[in-house]
Formats: C-alpha cells, sequence, structure tokens
C-alpha cells in the first residue's frame, strides 16, 4: 500500500520540483549571460565561421591551408618552444618548490610567492624589453660576458630566433612552475617519511615508494600548464621577433590585422581553432589532475 | 637549530636570485646609461614621465583594471554566494564553464570576439572590462569559492537575514567581509590581470599602458626600456615591502 501511494505521489512533486528549478536558476542569470555573451558566443561563433569558404559555404579548406607551409611550420615552432620550455623550468623549478616550501620560513615563502606571482604574470612586453637591455646586442650582460671571454653572438644567437625566444619564455616559465607545483609539495605530510622510516625505509626508499609516486601525477599536471602558458604566449615573442620565426600566434595576430594576405579570409580561424584543440589537450588533464589532487591535498 | 645555514635552501635561493636578478640589474644599469654624456643618469626615466601620454595611458589602464575589478565583484560574489547556499544543480556545471577560458588561448578568443560582438559593443572600450574579466574568471572563481567554502556561510546568512538584512546588504556588509582575504585575493589579481594584458588588448586595436610602450618602443627605445622597467620593478617592490610588513597570519590560520 505504501509503495502506491509513493508512485501516485510522484509526479506531482516532480512537476512542483520543475516549476522550482525554472525560478532558481534566476539568480545566476547574470553571470550566464555576460558568459554566454562574452564567451561562449565569441568561441561557438568562431569554430563556426572556421568551416567556411570566403563564399560562406561549408569547407574544410582552410583546415587543409592551416596544415600546409608556412602554417604547419608555426604549430611545429609553437608546440617545440611550449614543450622544451615547459620540460626545461619543470625539474629545476619543482626542486626549488621542495626546498622552499620543505625548509623555508613562512616569510620567505610569502614573499617568494608575491615576487614569482609578478615574474609569472606581468610577463608579456616588459619582458621583453628588459632582455633586449640585458642581452641584447649591445646589452650590458651581453659585454660582461664578452669581457670574460664568452661571446654569445659569435653563432647565430639573438633574441628573435628560436633560442632567444626560449630563454626570454623560461624566465616566466620557471617561477610559474614554483607556483602551481607548491601545493603538491605541501600536502607531502611529515608524517608519511616517519611513517616510512619506522616500517625500515631508507631515504631513498621513501622517494620511490612514496614521495615521487605521489607528487608524479602534479608534476605532469604542472609541466602541463606550462605547456599550454607557452604555447599560448603572444606578448614576447611579438615584441621580440620582426616575422622572422614563425609562431601559431604571430601568424593569427598577423591575419587579423590583416597584416598578411591570405586567399582564404577564415584562415585566421580555422588556426585558432587547431590551437584551442592542442591547448585542450594540455590544459584539460591538468584541471582532471588538479580536481582529484584536491582531493587528497585537503587536509 | 633556527641559526644553522640550511645549505639546499640557500643554493636553491642564490640560483633563484641569479637567475631572477642578473638579467633584471642588467637591463637596468643598461636603462640609466646616457649615450650623449656619457656616464649615468635617470635621463630616459625623465623622457618617459615627462611625456604626458604616459600618465594618460597610466590612468587609462588604471580605471579599466578598476572597473574590470567591480564587474568581477558584482556579478561573481553574489553568483557564487548562491550556488553555495542554494546547492543547486547549475554548481557544478558553472563550476566547469568558470575553467573553460583556460583552455581558450588568449589570441583565439581575440579573433572570436572581434567577428562575433555586435559592432556597438566594439565602439567602446566599455568592452575590454567585460573581457579582461573573462579572463581571469577561472582565477577569480576560484578564489571566491575557496572563500566561502572555507566559512560557514549558511549560518551567517541564515543569522544576518532572520535580523531583518536584505540581500544585498547580507553580502555587502556581512559576507564580503568575512571573507575578505578571498576578495582581496580576487582584487588584486583581477586588477593585476587587467592592468598587464597585452594581447586581447591589441588584437582588438585598443590603445592601453602595455600596448603604448610598444609604441614608444618605435621612436624610442631606451625610453620604453625605462618604461618596461618601472612597470617590472615597481609593483616587484611594492608587493614584496606589503608582503614583508602585512602580519604573519598563515600561523592563525592553520588549525
Amino acid at each position: 500500500m505504501t509503495s502506491n501511494i509513493k508512485v501516485e505521489g510522484a509526479p506531482l512533486e516532480r512537476s512542483a520540483f520543475r516549476f522550482f528549478k525554472v525560478t532558481s536558476v534566476l539568480p545566476a542569470l547574470p553571470f550566464l549571460l555576460i558568459f554566454g555573451f562574452f564567451f561562449i558566443y565569441p568561441i561557438t561563433k568562431l569554430i563556426y565561421v572556421s568551416f567556411m569558404s570566403n563564399e560562406n559555404t561549408f569547407t574544410f579548406g582552410n583546415f587543409q591551408t592551416a596544415f600546409t607551409q608556412p602554417y604547419s611550420t608555426g604549430f611545429v615552432n609553437s608546440i617545440k618552444i611550449a614543450f622544451l620550455s615547459a620540460l626545461i623550468a619543470a625539474f629545476p623549478g619543482a626542486i626549488a618548490a621542495y626546498f622552499i616550501e620543505t625548509r623555508g620560513p613562512s616569510k620567505l615563502k610569502r614573499s617568494l610567492a608575491m615576487m614569482n606571482g609578478v615574474l609569472a604574470n606581468t610577463g608579456g612586453v616588459p619582458l621583453a624589453f628588459m632582455f633586449m637591455a640585458a642581452i641584447g646586442m649591445q646589452g650590458t650582460l651581453t659585454k660582461v660576458l664578452k669581457y670574460f671571454g664568452i661571446d654569445i653572438y659569435a653563432g647565430t644567437f639573438s633574441l628573435g630566433t628560436f633560442t632567444g625566444i626560449l630563454l626570454v619564455y623560461l624566465y616566466f616559465q620557471l617561477p610559474l612552475m614554483v607556483i602551481v607545483f607548491s601545493p603538491a609539495i605541501m600536502s607531502l605530510r611529515r608524517e608519511w617519511v616517519e611513517a616510512a622510516k619506522n616500517l625500515g625505509a631508507s631515504q631513498i626508499n621513501y622517494w620511490f615508494r612514496v614521495g615521487f609516486p605521489l607528487l608524479f601525477p602534479s608534476f605532469i599536471a604542472s609541466f602541463l600548464l606550462l605547456f599550454a602558458s607557452g604555447f599560448s604566449a603572444y606578448a614576447t615573442a611579438n615584441a621580440l621577433t620582426v616575422g622572422n620565426l614563425p609562431l601559431t600566434p604571430l601568424q593569427i595576430g598577423g591575419l587579423l590585422d590583416g597584416n598578411v594576405s591570405a586567399s582564404q579570409l577564415n584562415l585566421g580561424k580555422a588556426l585558432s581553432v587547431v590551437m584551442i584543440l592542442i591547448s585542450a589537450v594540455a590544459v584539460i588533464p591538468y584541471l582532471i589532475i588538479q580536481r582529484k589532487a584536491a582531493r587528497w591535498q585537503r587536509r | 637549530m633556527k641559526r644553522r645555514i640550511d645549505l639546499p635552501l640557500l643554493i636553491t635561493l642564490t640560483t633563484l636570485a641569479l637567475f631572477v636578478f642578473v638579467p633584471m640589474i642588467s637591463a637596468f644599469e643598461y636603462s640609466i646609461r646616457t649615450p650623449v654624456e656619457g656616464g649615468y643618469g635617470l635621463t630616459n626615466y625623465k623622457w618617459a614621465v615627462a611625456d604626458e601620454d604616459f600618465l594618460y595611458y597610466i590612468l587609462r589602464s588604471g580605471w579599466l583594471s578598476a572597473l574590470t575589478v567591480l564587474v568581477t565583484l558584482v556579478i561573481l560574489v553574489p553568483t557564487v554566494t548562491w550556488l553555495h547556499l542554494s546547492d543547486s544543480k547549475l554548481r557544478p556545471l558553472i563550476d566547469g564553464l568558470s575553467l573553460l577560458p583556460l583552455v581558450i588561448p588568449v589570441v583565439a578568443f581575440a579573433v572570436g570576439a572581434q567577428i562575433s560582438l555586435p559592432e556597438f559593443v566594439q565602439n567602446t572600450v566599455l568592452e575590454l572590462p567585460f573581457l579582461y574579466f573573462i579572463l581571469a574568471l577561472p582565477y577569480a572563481y576560484r578564489a571566491l569559492d575557496i572563500g566561502l567554502n572555507s566559512i560557514p556561510l549558511k549560518t551567517i546568512t541564515e543569522a544576518a537575514r532572520s535580523t531583518g538584512a536584505s540581500w544585498s546588504r547580507t553580502i555587502i556588509s556581512v559576507i564580503i567581509p568575512v571573507i575578505r582575504g578571498a576578495v582581496m585575493g580576487t582584487i588584486a589579481l583581477t586588477f593585476a590581470l587587467s592592468l598587464g594584458e597585452y594581447t586581447l588588448t591589441v588584437l582588438l586595436h585598443w590603445d592601453t599602458f602595455p600596448t603604448w610602450v610598444t609604441f614608444v618602443a618605435q621612436e624610442n627605445i631606451l625610453g620604453a626600456i625605462a618604461i618596461s622597467m618601472m612597470s617590472l620593478i615597481i609593483p616587484f617592490i611594492l608587493l614584496t615591502g606589503i608582503t614583508l610588513l602585512m602580519p604573519d597570519r598563515s600561523a592563525q590560520r592553520r588549525k
């Protein structure tokens, strides 16, 4: 009998709940409207237009061109510079984060966190000019090194080349690594070292059986975020190169400004969509790992 | 025990300091050279500050950033508070949406904005605070979310409401003061991000302080370097100073 009543009562309850739900979306409406108008709509339209030919018919042509010269080189260079800058910054950044977090006094930690924040985020154009002054052709550091017999301009080096840009990117990638990797270090509990030691583990045993496996997902996640940050960076490269180094963000910028003419009007949109896909391949696993790690990092 | 020198920490800090300060100090030395008279002087800095555009663009970037902070707080604080209070089914959705801007490279976002936003929006510089809001959203949302998670929000709100406070009053004079740490973090982050934003601004053909520097560089590279040094070193010293002077609260906060 009781189950009968429940079945009869269910539809009524549900419809009442549904009515409640419509009104309960209202408080989120300002956010959803602004987010939709300023973000979802532009990105949707971008994807839609990337499939349009000059005559506004459906085509894959823009994407086909996106994978030919010089745009394919742009992608290869962008991926290479993102990968290398992330790889080079990841290890020293992780080690620095470890020593600062485990051994530093709290004031030092906080001021370093602040400095890293400034370095990782101010970036862009000021950074480019700073490096011009430091290791440009007439730069101070260039001259100091020359005095000691090291001529960095003896070979093919210049700030506008691949190596030059890579060097400048490291200046914001390394602080970024310290920032994103520190929370993982903080969550390593002292009890675990002691527990491992009580069970007879040596320092090396602890690291290979406990420490590294625990830190590994966060390390990969941080690496992926650095990759995405290097891949999307525009300002620094734009200020340092003069069109001599093909990088996808610069190529898109050129097409958008009409500095570079292409027979396909929507080529820049297709390049942007490919960029989004590559960036998503790095950022989405980062977000998933972060969410999983946050569960056990919460004390 | 405190007096003992911690060698690994010392090596780490020294390496980091070299990495950060060698290029910075080298660039500073370069920026105070005076090629005409020889020797050193603040000629480049004086030139930059004397330019009437200097103040104009600092103020312009300043009010645009302030507006971004306002937009962020006005939209996000009530929304996130409501999501926490109502246990709405929208919460996981909006949690996810707020992270989406991280996935989209700013260049691609700029292209999307340029081809989609209607003319009346693109004709006013007031579009920038809303676009900056989107860029700062993943960080701002997360900061407020963590802030609200750490307080007994339901109890506080019920107390305020039952003693007769309106919703707006509850948010402004009860909730915001309680999570002031998270709110200050959001303000600092959003303001800094807007102040330094270059890519989106330049691709949408707006002029702000960061884009003005590249314009200056075309006529006076030394002046541009001086301005860049100021925009790197001043926040550096200011923020580090504030952190060092502020009382150490992390010990109290951790239970």
